[in-house]
Formats: C-alpha cells, structure tokens, sequence
C-alpha cells in the first residue's frame, strides 16, 4: 500500500503560516466580520434573471403547449379556461426553476421573478391555478436593507444598503425566434386536417373541392405565430417550423 | 399571404388529391367497413389501421373497427386509399424473380432456414436499414412486434419462427418509418406485403424509407381467440410449445414433451373469411419471399425478386452468412394453385 505522508514544511514556511493565522483571529477580534445576510430582516439581492416564482400574461400565451411539453418534472398542467383557451398551471410541489417553459415560451407569456420564499400549508396549496399566476402573490415582508456580496480578489465581503429590493423584475420578455410552419412532404399529407383543427391562430386553411376531389391546404405565414402545435400534431410528421 | 423567406425548406400551400366514394354522401370509414370489413373481404393486414391518424383499431374480436367514428372519423380517405382489398385486384403465381433458391443461415435460428432473420440481418450489417420488424410472442403465444436494432436482441427472444396468429406489424411499421434514419426492413405475409406496397404508392415517406419488404409464403393465419380455443381442445399445453407448423398438410405443434398433429383441414371452422379471397402464396410484391416448401427440410425456400433483394443475397454468399441449397420450382405448384382457386370465393 502506497502512504500519503504529511507535507514538509522547514521553519520559514511554518512561521509564516502561524503568523497569518494570528493576524486573522486578531482581525476577527478587533473587527468581527459577518458573511451571512440577516433574513428576513435583509434580503440578499438577487440578479434579475433570478429563477424564482413565475408570473404569466394570458394576452400573450397561444396556448401552444409548449411549456407543458418541455417541463422536465411534468409541473406543468394546461387547463381549459372559459374562453376555450388552454392556460398553463404550475405545480410547485414538482417545478424544480429550471424555467425551460419561460425559455421556450414563444409569446413571452411565462416570465420569472425574484420571489423565492413562498410558504404553503399543504401540498395542496402548492398546485398554482392561472388566475394566481397572473398577479404576484401576496407577501409580508420584514426586510429593511439589501445585501450585496462582493468579491474582490482576496476575499467575500458585504454591502449592507438601506432600501427594499424590487422582487418583480421589470425586463423584456423573450421574443425568441420567429418561425413559421411549412410543408415539407406535400406527397404524403393525408388531408386529415388535424393541423387545421389544432392552429389556434387561424392559420391554416384546408378547403375540400369537391368537383376535383382535392383538399386544398394552406398556411398563412403571417397569423401563424410559430407554436408548433401542428407539427407535433401531424399523424404524419411532414410539418416543420422554419425561420420566417 | 405572406410568403416563407426560408426558401427550398418546404411549403405554405399544397394540394391533396383524395379518392372518389363509391357510396357518396357517407364518410370514407363507412365505404371501407361496407366494401371491406362488411363483405368479409378485410384480411386484417392493418393497412388501414396504420395511417389512420384517428381511432380506426382492430377490436377484441380481432376485427377492424372504429367504435365512435361519427365522431372521430376525419373523413380524409387515407384508409380508402391504402386498402388493398377495397379496390381488390387478387395477385396469385409465383410472380416475377431473379433467382429461385434455398438457404440456410449460419448465423441464426428460425421457422426453417432463418433466411427471414439472414435477410434483415445482412441488410443491417450492410448499412441499408438500421432497424427490422420482427414478430415476437409472449407465453400464451400472443404476438407482438418488436423492433429490431442489432443481433443481441435476437438472443433473448423467440424472434425467429413462425407464429400462427395475426400480429400487428403495419402500425409499427408507420413508427418504424418515423423514427428510422437510414430505413426499415419487414417480414409479413403477403396481405401485409401488399399493403406496404399501397402504402409506399400512396405515400412518399414510406417509398423512401421501406428498404426491404421480405414476404412469407402464405396458405392462411388464424386469429388467436380461435385457434388457442381450437389447439387447447386439441390438447396443447401453451406453456410447453416450443414450435408450431404447417407441414405436408397436417398442422403440428411441438412441445417439450410431446407432438400435435392434425390435418389442417380441420381448422376450415376458423379460417378467416379475409384468408379465404386470398390468391396470394408467395407473396409476389415482395423484394424476397421465403418460406418452407420448395426445399429440403431445414432450408428456406427462397425467391429473389428485385434488385435490393439481389444485392443483399450476394452479400449474404460473400460473407458466407448462408448456406446455399437448392429450390424446386414445381413443389410450389399445388399451394400456389390451391390459393388460386379461392378466386371463387371473392363475391364482387
Ligand atoms: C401465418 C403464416 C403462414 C405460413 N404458411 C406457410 C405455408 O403454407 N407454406 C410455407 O411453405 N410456408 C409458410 N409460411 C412461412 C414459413 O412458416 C416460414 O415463416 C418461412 O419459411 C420462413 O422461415 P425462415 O426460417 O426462413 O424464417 P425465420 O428466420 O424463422 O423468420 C420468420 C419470420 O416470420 C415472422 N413471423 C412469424 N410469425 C408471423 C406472423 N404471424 N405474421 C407475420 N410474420 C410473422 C417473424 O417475425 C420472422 O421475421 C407461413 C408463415 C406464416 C407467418
Ligand atoms: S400553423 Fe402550426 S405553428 Fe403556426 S400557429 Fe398554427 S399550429 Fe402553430
Ligand atoms: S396534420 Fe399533417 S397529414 Fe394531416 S392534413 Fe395536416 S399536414 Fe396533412
Ligand atoms: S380518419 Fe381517415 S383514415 Fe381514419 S377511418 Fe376516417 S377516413 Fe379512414
Ligand atoms: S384489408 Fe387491410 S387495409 Fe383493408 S380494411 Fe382490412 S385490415 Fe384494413
Ligand atoms: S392467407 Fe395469408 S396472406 Fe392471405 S389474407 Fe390470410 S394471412 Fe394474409
């Protein structure tokens, strides 16, 4: 067996480590140093694109699904509102602020804030209908300063201000990418019209002819908004979104 | 409309053609159940089950069906358009080859030669197909399909061999084709052969992704309800079988014990009506049909017909994947004729 012996130190290392190790407790003495933030007297301030508690604008969601589609821990649930519309819900008992769905929404409807500290009574409680998804939850706060960390090149140190940090993060939503659906593989459309069925935008048109017996299909790049809806749906797999 | 900037990607407007109804006025499921299932034409190929993009199924009786279509049915036609038996036009022969041989793998293990397993196999190995469809079955000899990726799958399962109950191989070859990235390959009777190739004349993206059609001989298959109710009479133990056959006339089902014999005759109670308008023995639209008469026992008779089927036999030789016997055309005769004259039975 190989043995791993202690490091070799001669006297001027030794001395000189003994030395730093005195100064920094004489230093802890004369001026005690605290490195923890005083919640919830003082929050710690967070970057704004902290991912924190979600909020969501149903004016711009199409209910496209996506953000259902690509949550890693199934938390989010679309569920039909009045209006006909599927809106997401977010468990909190599953989400686990990967925050995939704000990332992929593509009408910026889902955006994050630098809420952290939600408390609930039961697991219950923890699935988030839309309506409370829409305005920002209630929240008693008790803080009276923020705390910067700031690290410069030999050490962590604080800053204590006096002020009530923003938790609602004012910033741009995500525009993502315009995309539009295509046909890829005209010759092997069934003329099903599921994606006809499925746009929520209005944007694809099926026309049967019948003197001709064709189906005419079309999609309009200009309503369609890119979901993706379709090409999911698509029995056949010949739709695909492009860059408008 | 606007158009798409993103030229040659693909396209914002396109035509389908759909086929004419022969009962106007009613939905395309209603002409395929009164011109196919009704008339007891349907041969339970799945064709039609596969590209539905709605709820057409095959039910507890085994027969296709579409429980709620007044709601469902899309009325798009696309089952009407892949049917080989709506527009029935009986294929029978031994249809047009290049070769007439016999094999027997070296590698594998099967009904008779395993040249079924030999054809998927090699094409694997040639990089033409990166995924085959084979028919497994679990202890009570229900069948499934199972795709297959590579040869150690063929080690844990009865892949191989011949399962005398219908199996659900077209819908699996629909996601076969979308998850393929090379191509597919796939074993079926020559009803299921048959409806392939309507799939592949209807639809681009299965004449570009089915590489190779292998068929099998065919007298008829049962459903399973039937025939296990039928072979439990006859004293087979399901847990015991090992094999089940048609040779020489008599149906034989080998357990580890003991052996079954009868005369398969008797099983015309259960023939399926869709089997008894069937011309078809040896699978003619195939690229390659295989099956057991025509050569000595142990090797599988078989039919070479086109040009990938070809390539893959050569292939098959210069790995010395096979042995290479001989086929004896005239011994097809009596089936080949026995299936013609069925022609009879279609009513049209
Ligand atoms: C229902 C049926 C009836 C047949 N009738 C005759 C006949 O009358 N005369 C004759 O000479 N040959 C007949 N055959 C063919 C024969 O039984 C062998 O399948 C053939 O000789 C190939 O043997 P092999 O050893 O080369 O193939 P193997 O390597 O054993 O491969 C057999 C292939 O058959 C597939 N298969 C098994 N069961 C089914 C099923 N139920 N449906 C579709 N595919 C299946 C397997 O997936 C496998 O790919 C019939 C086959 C079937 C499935
Ligand atoms: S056409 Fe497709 S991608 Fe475009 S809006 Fe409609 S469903 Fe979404
Ligand atoms: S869903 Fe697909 S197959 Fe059906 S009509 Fe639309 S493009 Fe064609
Ligand atoms: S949805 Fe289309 S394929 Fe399915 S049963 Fe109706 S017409 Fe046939
Ligand atoms: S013959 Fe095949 S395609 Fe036609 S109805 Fe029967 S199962 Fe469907
Ligand atoms: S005899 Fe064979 S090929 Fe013909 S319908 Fe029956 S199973 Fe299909």
């Amino acid at each position: 067996m190989k043995k791993v012996g202690t490091p070799e130190y001669d006297l001027s290392d030794k001395l000189k480590y003994h030395i730093s190790a005195l100064s920094t407790a004489a230093k802890e003495m004369a001026l005690p140093l605290n490195i923890t933030t005083h919640y919830p007297r003082e929050r710690k301030r967070q970057p704004d694109c902290f991912r924190g508690y979600m909020l969501f604008d149903p004016e711009r969601c199409i209910s496209c699904f996506q953000c259902s589609f690509v949550c890693p821990a199934n938390a989010i649930w679309m569920k039909d509102a009045p209006s006909g519309r599927y809106y997401p819900t977010v468990d909190y008992g599953k989400c686990i602020f990967c925050h995939f769905c704000i990332d992929s929404c593509p009408g910026g409807a889902l955006r994050t804030t630098k809420i952290h500290d939600v408390a609930y009574k039961t697991m219950d409680e923890m699935f988030t209908s839309t309506e409370e998804m829409i305005e920002p939850p209630e929240i008693i706060r008790e803080d009276e300063g923020v705390v910067d960390y700031v690290i410069d090149k030999e050490d962590l140190s604080l800053k204590r201000t006096k002020e009530k940090d923003e938790l609602i993060v004012d910033i741009e939503p995500s525009q993502g990418v315009p995309m539009v659906s295509v046909c890829v593989d005209r010759g092997s459309c069934l003329a099903c019209k599921v994606c006809d069925m499925i746009c929520e935008s209005g944007a694809v048109s099926s026309v049967v002819e019948e003197a001709t017996m064709t189906v005419k299909m079309a999609i309009d790049a200009e309503k369609c908004t890119g979901c993706g809806l379709c090409v999911k749906e698509c029995s056949m797999q010949i739709l695909r979104l492009v860059r408008k | 409309m606007a158009t798409v900037t993103e030229a040659g990607k693909g396209e914002a407007e396109w035509e389908v053609k759909i086929p004419e109804k022969k009962l106007k006025d009613r939905l395309f499921y209603e002409n395929l159940k009164a011109m196919v299932i009704d008339t007891q034409m349907c041969s339970r190929c799945l064709t039609c089950v596969s590209i539905c993009p709605s709820e057409l199924i095959v039910n507890e009786e085994d027969i296709v069906d579409f429980p709620n279509y007044e709601e469902k049915c899309l009325d798009c036609g696309a089952c009407v358009r892949v049917c080989p038996r709506y527009d029935y036009k009986p294929k029978s022969g031994l249809g047009d080859y290049i070769e007439f041989t016999a094999g027997k793998s070296k590698r594998f293990k099967g009904q008779d030669g395993a040249m079924g397993t030999e054809f998927i196999f090699s094409a694997i190995d040639m990089g033409l197909i990166d995924r085959g469809l084979f028919v497994d079955r679990d202890e009570q000899w229900r069948t499934s399909v199972f795709h297959v990726r590579g040869k150690e799958q063929l080690e844990k399962l009865p892949l191989g061999g011949t399962k005398y109950v219908f199996a659900d191989i077209l819908p699996e070859l629909k996601k076969a084709v979308m998850f393929s990235k090379v191509g597919v390959g796939v074993v079926g009777t020559p009803c299921m052969v048959s409806g392939v190739r309507k799939l592949q004349e209807e639809y681009p993206v299965f004449r570009e992704k089915v590489k190779l059609v292998v068929g099998l001989f065919c007298t008829e298959n049962f459903h399973y309800n039937e025939v296990s109710k039928y072979l439990i009479e006859k004293g087979v133990d399901f847990s015991k079988l090992i094999k089940t056959d048609i040779m020489k006339g008599k149906f034989v089902a080998t357990m580890t014990d003991e052996e079954v014999k009868f005369k398969v005759s008797q099983l015309t109670s259960i023939l399926p009506s869709g089997c008894n308008v069937c011309t078809d023995f040896t699978a003619v639209e195939s690229d390659v049909s295989v099956g057991s008469v025509g050569s000595v026992a142990g090797f599988s008779t078989t039919v070479v017909r086109t040009e990938v089927a070809k390539e893959i036999w050569d292939y098959i030789k210069k790995m010395g994947n096979a042995e290479v016997g001989e086929g004896k055309v005239e011994e097809l005769d009596f089936l080949i004729n026995h299936k013609k004259e069925r022609e009879k039975n279609i009513k049209q």
